[in-house]
């Protein structure tokens, strides 16, 4: 059962090779793929190689997540431009989306689709394989639980472009919300685009509405800070007793050399799991009563830290 | 003190959509224009002077588990104080050589003016002791073509191992091994001397303090916090502070404040954006932090190049000059005071405006020596002062000044 369950948080290998293919899957890890359903009947005499049916067009095609510089446009080093699909995946928790990314972000991809819990269907090329397969046994290595998003605050969204690019900049500032149909008083705090506190017209600029909200909430109050990256966006989940705080280098390509996280509530233990880093470990780890930070020496493409009373 | 302009910090981040009221991120320091949030500053030990600080001063939440010294290496024992020794055969302009022996001199001579004392020995024994691990801290901002000279750095650390402090016990660092890398400060120190930078790596946080770390929101960046270098919260027990005699786009100067403030901490580039430059407060809240204000015990600027427009950097050799001399103390907002003079007689020379004139008219290319990239902030050498880390006021400075 618990099996079942990982397998289906994870996110599925979009393959439309035929099945002679087979080798340089297995090569990569890769033991359970998506393919169109003409090829079903033939993949399934492969063996080793579970086979579901899917079609790329019934899904949502998304992004293949990355760090855009735009050195001519933006400052390098201090805020580049970040291609996150949290946003999307938060305006459609139930919806099937859809991956083509080629190379090592392949492996980047199935991260944001573990993290935000998406069900997602990764396209790759050949170079993209191994990085995926690798992701993919990391992810399933994962301990699955039940747990609920941690949020500070509830987005009204009215599925319009200003509010998509008005979530999309909230997520990549870590600021953690749900999308709700109305205030809720158990939230800290209620994001309406058109209220008299979020008026629309403020909603055009999606990069100072995020920073209105984030003032609004307060630093002191978001469940979540990252210090040390620009190009690093987290998510948290909870359990009781424990929170699970994901953690999606978006420049998979280039590892970042330490992150400080600071997490709310006291967390006396934790596990690390660090995506190409088996042996890796926090460092200065300190549980205050109101919070708990830590620092993660190395960030690859993906770390799951749990951390637990 | 120069009045801050409040309307003219919002109008600068004003946007379209709020032609009529500032814009800026809610919360960020640039629109706090009120008085400060004291429940904030419930841990800057320097917090009384603010009372009287400007209304635009950001929020500053200063984290240290190191306690305030009753006897902070700044302003030391020598407040209000500064020797400024000069000799025409420091340096050769033409080649930037440096005669090592005049160095050693001039270093000699000013240590015994400032402390009285007849032996080098003597002096410097006031400042380390041979159970001290001692840093250097150097300014590599615009090397290699202006830095702390290595010849100066040798000389110092000839005389702190002369106090008895084993080489090993020497750490010569700057924040960014890139630049550190690229001034041949091993040529002239022995081989155990530690040359170390803390960000090996540009942009992480590894050789950072978590601890230790002054937090505030500029300009609505995630980041907020800056944190103090772990050789410093970590290692050393004293500080050199060997800054040199830079004008500075941002702050108005570099000397020592900005050495030992910005270049002890993570993460400050941030305090600019656009033409606005937070230095005016952050530069004596980020040195007043225990435990750099204990353990920095002594300056020694380093004169022998500096840059009068364009600094820190010195990409354009027409902004370099050669004041040839050493300015030691241990008091940086006098050193910084008297600092704040030489450029300005130099821009004046050079028919440049002051390093004062804060209008909008001089924002440019600053290829142009009358235009600048920022609103510079001189004022931060007083704003230092207030903190309690030194006397500003000039009728209140005892210049010392030798010719070798």
């Amino acid at each position: 059962m618990i099996l079942l369950a990982i397998a289906a948080a994870l996110p599925g290998v979009f393959w439309d090779a035929p099945p002679d293919t087979a080798a340089a899957l297995r090569e990569a890890g890769i033991r359970r793929i998506v393919v169109p359903a003409e090829q079903v009947a033939a993949w399934k005499q492969v063996e080793g190689i579970a086979v579901a049916a899917g079609d790329p067009r019934q899904a949502v095609k998304v992004r293949t997540p990355a760090v855009n510089y735009r050195f001519d446009q933006a400052s390098a080093s201090r805020v580049p431009w970040i291609d996150s699909n949290g946003w999307r995946f938060l305006r459609q928790p139930d919806g099937r989306f859809f991956y083509d990314s080629g190379g090592a972000a392949a492996a980047l991809a199935a991260a944001e689709a573990f993290a935000w819990g998406a069900n997602a269907m990764v396209k790759t090329d050949a170079a993209g394989l191994k990085p995926l397969g690798d992701m993919l046994a990391f992810a399933a290595g994962i301990e699955s639980a039940a747990m609920q998003p941690v949020v500070d605050f509830g987005f009204v969204d009215d599925g319009s472009a200003t509010a998509g690019e008005v979530m999309n900049l909230l997520v990549r500032h870590t600021l953690l919300f749900r999308v709700v149909k109305a205030p809720d008083p158990k939230l800290k705090l209620t994001v309406q685009l058109g209220s008299r506190k979020y008026p629309l017209e403020a909603a055009k600029n999606p990069g100072a509405m995020a920073q209105m909200v984030r003032a609004d909430l307060t630093d002191e109050r978001r469940s979540l800070r990252i210090y040390g990256s620009a190009v690093v966006v987290g998510r948290v989940e909870s359990a009781p007793g424990r929170v699970r705080v994901h953690l999606v280098n978006y420049d998979g390509g280039r590892k970042v050399n330490g992150l400080r996280v600071r997490v709310a509530g006291r967390y006396a233990n934790y596990r690390l799991a660090a995506a190409g880093n088996p042996d890796l470990a926090l460092m200065d780890y300190d549980a205050q009563p109101d919070a708990t930070e830590f620092t993660l020496p190395e960030l690859k493409t993906y770390a799951v830290i749990d951390l637990l009373k | 003190m120069r009045p801050h302009a409040p309307a003219l910090i919002c109008r600068l981040q004003a946007h379209p959509a709020r032609p009529a009221t500032p814009v800026c991120p809610r919360g960020s320091a640039c629109c706090k224009l009120k008085p400060v949030d004291r429940r904030t500053f419930v841990t800057l030990a320097a917090a009384a002077p603010l009372a009287a600080a400007p209304i635009d001063v950001p929020a500053y939440r200063v984290v240290t588990p190191f306690p305030k010294s009753q006897n902070p290496g700044m302003p030391g024992p020598y407040p209000g104080q500064a020797v400024r020794v000069h000799s025409e055969k420091s340096i050769d302009p033409a080649s930037g050589k440096v005669d090592l022996e005049t160095v050693r001199k001039m270093l000699s001579t000013g240590m015994r003016a400032l402390t009285g004392d007849t032996r080098d020995d003597d002096a410097w024994a006031r400042f380390v002791s041979p159970k001290d691990t001692v840093g250097i801290k150097v300014n590599c901002s615009g090397a290699p073509r202006i830095r702390s000279s290595p010849e100066v750095v040798g000389a110092i650390a000839e005389r702190v191992m002369a106090v008895g402090v084993p080489a090993e016990r020497i750490w010569i660092y700057e924040r960014f091994m890139n630049q550190l890398v690229t001034v041949p400060y091993r040529n002239f120190v022995p081989q155990a001397v530690h040359i170390h930078a803390a960000e090996t790596d540009r942009g992480s946080v590894m050789g950072y303090d978590p601890k230790v770390y002054v937090e505030t929101d500029f300009f609505g960046e995630e980041d907020t916090r800056s944190n103090l270098t772990r050789i410093v919260s970590e290692t050393l027990t004293k500080i050199i502070n060997v800054p040199n005699m830079k004008e500075h786009q941002a702050s108005g100067v570099t000397g020592c404040l900005k050495n030992i403030a910005y270049g002890n901490f993570s993460n400050v580039a941030r305090s600019h954006r656009n033409e606005k430059t937070n230095t005016y407060s952050f530069i004596g809240t980020l040195a007043a932090v225990e435990p750099v204000r204990s353990r920095v015990v002594l300056a020694v600027m380093d004169g022998l190049a500096g840059v009068w427009h364009a600094g820190p950097f010195s990409n354009n050799p027409r902004f370099r000059f050669y004041p040839k001399e050493l300015m030691i103390g241990t008091d940086p907002v006098a050193m910084d005071r008297q600092l704040i003079d030489i450029i300005e007689a130099k821009r004046k020379a050079e028919g440049a405006i002051s390093i004062f004139n804060q209008s909008r008219e001089i924002l440019g290319d600053n290829r142009d020596p009358n235009k600048n990239a920022y609103i510079r902030e001189p004022g931060h050498v007083e704003y230092a002062s207030k903190l309690g880390l030194g006397v500003y006021d000039q009728a209140k400075i005892q210049v010392k000044r030798i010719e070798l």
